[in-house]
């Protein structure tokens, strides 16, 4: 793999992440400034509309819930817009013009713009928490730990929006509408609808849940919840990477790949 | 024994659903070949299925049915071995990331074909220096001019490295000044020996880089021959006539609607003939007019024009010129 040189082409999409980061620096703030409001709105509706008084429990698995809505339309939209923008600019077809796949090019990028998003996210959680004076137990080997398979999801279901994005152009409604999807993942609890355990990233954000807000240690969890965590994210990753290189196909076939 | 086509495109079919549901042929049986070291024009007018055969070239667009091969490689079932041997340009100065530098764009394109930062460095100066981008290398592509921008897009497509170098229109939108200059840069990538398929509507650029063009109108190879075989071709049928004095307007025009007359000044007029006998109808009329020809020679015809007659008649030559070099000028009708 690395004789490929792939480790150049991960370097390279990793430095232009960073760069465009430090260049796009005003939208990167407003970003962070949207999410610490929705937050803020957040906090104020269950600290005074639906449970005055409520507990900390509850503002607990608020800034968890959010956290992970916030990095979860990040990741799962992250490639269509990726594709949408080069599309846009021109270089879409450079991308395919390279000896590294697109798959991993896009791969490539997730992971760096993972890194940039779990930082962010890191912040955000820490003025979150400040604002609301509640802490969690932020236990970084446990966060390891759960993070990689709930992402794995994730990043297939993003594999599977850069797939129609080549082929049907359009999708910011289908992007704005799952935004709501996926609000329901990251906040409904799998105590209430487990049924939820099947989409997913659900199980993955619960696990995080328990962890961070209820203080669960991670061997309290069985082999049960570890192999559904798992096989969940596989299957997920599997599934949006099969999808995407269909749809690739099916571009390449009826010439879509190209700008919009 | 002879080497091998670098580019073999066999029977390539192509069509796309296009708007209200109807059929567009971009490709109807398209063949030709590319030796190593070729410079091929690609022409056609906008629509005639250029740009889906550069596509397919490139891996980008699968033919319906045929096949494209680069250095042996099939363009669909082993589109990666493909795209290992070949660069392009396919949106001129839109190929960019504007927001990186001239250097961060250069590593990164290189970057996802595997070479390290410090083998692009370690290039850079001399790619930048010759394209004339050495003071701007810090520069975000955004603040560049657009003849700028182009000749970094060139140099991203041949720091890749690749036997076959494809652009599409590298000089569209570009002021004289810096056509001639890509024109200039366009002329040392060939003289490297590369490969270059050129698509353009740019003539005089053809004129001077191509050796081959191959015409293609409605999804169809109509011609596909050498440049100076062309030229040859129509030249023996434009000449520029020279009279001992002015000819009446009324004659001029009554000329000018027999043959394709262009006046260069008052005693001197280009025409380009339908086949070369008819020069002595010419010299019949000229003389009923009672104008004296103080000269008479043949000129060579701009490939401009020349291009626009082989679109015109559909790639059929003219039938007064030898059969060998008829053959040579039309592969396919």
């Amino acid at each position: 793999m690395l004789s490929e040189g792939y480790h150049n082409a991960f370097r390279a999409n990793l430095v232009k992440a960073v760069i465009e980061l430090r260049r796009y620096l005003p939208n990167t703030i407003s970003m962070v400034v949207t999410f610490y409001v929705i937050f803020l709105f957040l906090l104020f509706g269950v600290r005074f509309v639906a449970a005055p008084g409520g507990s900390e429990d509850a503002v607990r698995y608020l800034i968890v819930s959010n956290g992970f809505w916030f990095l979860l339309m990040m990741t799962v939209n992250s490639m269509g817009w990726e594709l949408t923008t080069e599309a846009l600019r021109g270089t879409l077809e450079q991308l395919y013009l390279g000896t590294v796949p697109a798959w991993l090019i896009l791969l490539f990028r997730m992971v760096a713009t993972l890194v940039i998003n779990v930082v962010i996210l890191a912040l955000v959680t820490l003025l979150s928490m400040v604002t609301a004076g509640t802490w969690l137990q932020v236990d970084v080997a446990s966060l390891a730990a759960l993070l990689p398979p709930t992402l794995l999801a994730a990043i297939g279901l993003s594999y599977a929006v850069a797939g129609l994005t080549i082929v049907f152009k359009q999708v910011n409604a289908f992007l704005q509408l799952s935004q709501f999807v996926l609000m329901a993942i990251a906040y409904v609890p799998l105590a209430q609808v487990p049924l939820l355990e099947l989409a997913p990233t659900a199980k993955g954000i619960d696990m995080v849940r328990q962890v961070t807000a209820e203080g669960v240690a991670l061997s309290s969890f069985t082999t049960a919840d570890w192999v559904s965590l798992w096989v969940s994210g596989a299957a997920y990753f599997a599934l949006g990477l099969l999808a995407f290189k269909l749809l690739e196909r099916r571009a390449m076939r009826l010439g879509l790949l190209g700008h919009y | 024994m002879p080497e091998p086509s670098l580019i073999e495109v066999r029977e390539v079919r192509k069509s796309y659903r296009g708007p209200g549901g109807a059929v567009v042929t971009a490709g109807d049986g398209v063949t030709f070949d590319v030796a190593r070291g070729e410079v091929l024009g690609l022409l056609g007018h906008n629509g005639a299925g250029k740009t889906t055969t550069i596509k397919m070239t490139c891996g980008l667009v699968h033919p319906d049915s045929g096949s494209v091969r680069v250095a042996g490689h099939d363009t669909r079932t082993d589109r990666r071995g493909a795209v290992r041997h070949v660069s392009a340009v396919l949106e001129g100065n839109r190929n960019l990331y504007w927001r990186l530098s001239v250097l961060e764009n250069l590593v990164y394109f290189a970057g996802n074909r595997g070479r390290s930062p410090a083998d692009v460095w370690r290039r850079a100066d001399a790619l930048l220096e010759r394209f004339g981008l050495a003071e701007k290398r810090h520069e975000v592509v955004a603040k560049l001019s657009r003849g700028m921008q182009q000749k970094l897009a060139i140099a991203v497509a041949l720091l890749a490295d690749t036997d076959v170098v494809v652009l599409d229109e590298p000089t569209l939108g570009l002021d004289v000044e810096t056509s001639h200059e890509v024109r200039a840069l366009l002329r040392g990538v060939a003289d490297e020996g590369r490969t270059v398929v050129l698509s353009t509507h740019d003539m005089p650029v053809v004129e001077e880089l191509c050796r081959r063009v191959v015409v293609v109108a409605g999804g169809r190879v109509v011609t596909d021959a050498l440049v100076s075989d062309l030229l040859n071709l129509f030249r023996s049928r434009a000449f520029r006539v020279t009279l001992e004095s002015p000819l009446p307007t009324a004659d001029m025009a009554r000329l000018g609607s027999r043959y394709q007359v262009a006046p260069t000044d008052d005693t001197t007029f280009d025409v380009e003939l339908a086949e070369a006998g008819e020069l002595y109808s010419l010299m019949d009329d000229l003389r009923d007019a009672g104008a004296e020809v103080s000269g008479i020679e043949r000129t060579t015809p701009r490939f401009e024009e020349v291009f626009r007659r082989l679109v015109q008649e559909g790639g059929k030559p003219p039938q007064d010129q030898p059969a060998a070099l008829r053959k040579e000028a039309v592969v396919a009708l």
